[in-house]
């Protein structure tokens, strides 16, 4: 586990300053990581299936209404950065946005996926986005 | 597919309850170590506790001495250092520095029971006051001149128990009786401290100097045998303290600590101090805490582990080690001592010490790990380690400087030559060689491990 996320993670380059390696590797990437698709999930099963089946909601089916939830996970995937490291207490450095942004984009990768894999389950939305 | 829709929900809500209860956190790790302390322990012996060692050493200090033996010299060489005080007379550096010292060990709760010796042909017991009062007052009736190894003899036959040590104050100015027979003080030293196989013997030798007032009898006896109303320089005295091993440390570090003397030990066996790696202070280049654990950053834990993820010529790595010297002598903490005898010993690196500083009121008052550290070492490399390689940062023990600046080989005319006292290199070379075959062991080396970063 540790280690597919240290792979994931350290696409964008090692972390910064060199000092805090041990507590990103350890820490902070897996449970960013985690975080990250736990939120994407939910997010995914709110929009397909309680938005869209469970309360029979007719009008929040378009891709402007997916989009808007596909944004918001990427938000929270940034910020989510932010409180880890700051809750970590790791020296700050420039790195920790590149390292939210890139979790942002990992947090669009995965509801986009969680998005494929679930959408055909949902009464109302099983074509968005397409 | 018409389930009730909370049973519908519930294997997604598992999924996500279990996903984000398997979050790591720093609260969450010390609750694991404190559950599985023990495994933790044997599995991750690289990040250890300091305060495990500072235990042992307060331990050690609570625990007082048993005994010391304090001997004074009082033969006729002696008189210069005890004049016998008239009315205009002032008394000289040595009577109030010893009278000082006596007084310091009678009420020092250190060392359980202390008993006090004049030495003339033999030991002659004293109490505290008398004593006192003879370097005080100045020697009544000058024994004839004593030899000092046989005062050693019999210091190392009958007053070395454990526990226990003796200190001896005397000039040490001795010359074998037979002139030309100079190249045997060694010899003679060496003998005298033997007689009795101690094994684990140490010595302790401070060097003050006094002004003298009196007549100085010089050990080479080729020109006047005596100097009368000596002297114009001042003249070197010594305290030796000789005993166990670890009861001379213990008697070094709780009443001779703050000498303002030279010293130098012989035999003398140190714990090995506290010590971190420090990534947050000085440091340079990219390199991190190879340490298991290292991420938990527990308080207290300290590191030893260095995992240099880049390094080139023209970005070296730095780091740097957080010691805690208190427990040495003063001759070991001093800065210009340690960056001399200061060394780091490993395979294929080129890992070097560029800088040795003490710690100031900023390191001293710092949140950070420094604080807990009174000298700090500055590492500089530029070589990726080839795979991990354990690296030692040793402290030689070297005679220091002032031995052979005090050391004559003629004290015939101790005005022009100054304070130095006959021969004492070879009398200290004497003592070198029973209590460690001449070649000291380091004062203590600390293992490091160097290792590629991931």
């Amino acid at each position: 586990m540790k280690s597919l996320f240290r792979f994931l993670y350290e696409l964008i380059g090692t972390p910064q300053p060199p000092s805090e390696i041990p507590v990103y590797r350890d820490v902070i990437f897996p449970n960013i990581g985690l975080i990250n698709i736990g939120v994407s999930l939910a997010l995914v099963l709110i929009f397909y299936y309680l938005i869209n089946r469970a309360m029979g909601v007719a009008t929040f089916n378009k891709t402007g209404n997916w989009a808007l939830f596909l944004i918001l996970n990427a938000l929270i995937a940034f910020g989510v950065v932010v409180w880890q490291t700051n809750a970590q207490a790791v020296a700050s450095h420039s790195y920790i946005y590149w390292l939210a942004t890139f979790n942002a984009f990992y947090g669009l990768l995965w509801f986009f996926l969680f998005s494929l894999i679930l959408k055909g389950g949902s009464r109302n939305a099983s074509t968005t986005p397409f | 597919m018409h389930l009730p829709l909370p049973s519908r929900f519930l294997p997604a809500l598992v999924a996500a309850t279990l996903l984000l209860s398997g979050c790591y956190s720093r609260e969450d790790m010390k609750g694991e170590t404190g559950t599985a302390e023990t495994a933790a322990a044997v599995e991750k012996p690289a990040v250890t506790e300091t305060p495990a060692a500072a235990e042992t050493a307060a331990a050690a200090l609570a625990q007082p001495l048993a005994q010391a033996n304090v001997f004074l010299e009082v033969s006729g060489s002696m008189e210069g250092f005890m004049p016998k005080t008239g009315a205009d007379a002032q008394n000289t550096q040595f009577q109030q520095h010893v009278a000082q010292f006596l007084s310091d060990l009678n009420r020092s709760p250190a060392v359980r029971q202390k008993t006090f010796y004049r030495i003339k042909e033999k030991p002659y017991r004293d109490s505290y006051p008398q004593l006192s009062q003879t370097v005080r007052g100045g020697i009544r009736e000058a024994a004839s001149s004593t030899s000092i190894p046989a005062i050693l003899d019999t210091l190392v036959s009958h007053y070395y128990q454990p526990g226990a040590v003796s200190v001896l104050i005397s000039d040490f100015i001795y010359a074998p009786p037979r002139t030309g027979d100079q190249a045997y003080v060694k010899t003679d030293i060496t003998d005298a401290l033997n007689s009795a196989s101690r094994p684990d013997l140490a010595v302790s030798v401070y060097g003050f100097t006094s002004d003298f007032k009196g007549n100085f009898y010089p050990a080479l006896k080729t020109g006047a045998k005596r100097i009368n109303n000596c002297c114009d320089t001042p003249i070197p005295y010594y305290f030796w303290v000789i005993g166990p091993a670890d009861a001379v440390r213990q008697f070094d570090a709780a009443l001779l600590t703050k000498q303002p003397g030279k010293q130098t030990h012989f035999g003398v066996k140190y714990a090995t101090p506290a010590s971190s790696l420090l990534n947050k202070f000085q440091n340079k280049g990219a390199w991190y805490y190879g340490d298991a654990g290292a991420s938990k950053r527990a308080a207290g834990a300290t590191y030893h582990t260095v995992a240099v993820q880049e390094v080139s010529a023209a970005q070296p790595v730095e780091f740097v080690l957080g010691l805690n010297l208190k427990d040495l002598p003063a001759s070991f903490r001093d800065v210009a001592y340690l960056k001399q005898n200061l060394q780091l010993s490993g395979q294929d690196t080129d890992a070097k010490v560029v800088d040795v500083f003490a710690a100031n009121a900023q390191t001293q008052n710092s949140s950070g790990p420094e604080s807990h550290y009174s000298h700090f070492v500055k590492v500089r490399l530029t070589q990726q380690p080839r795979a991990a390689r354990p690296l030692q940062l040793l402290l030689n023990h070297r005679r220091p400087a002032w031995v052979g600046q005090w050391t004559t080989q003629n004290d015939s005319n101790i005005n022009q030559v100054g304070a130095k006292t006959f021969a004492l290199s070879s009398l200290l070379d004497g003592v070198a060689a029973v209590t460690t075959d001449e070649q000291e062991a380091p004062v203590f080396s600390i293992p490091l491990m160097l290792q590629r970063g991931e």
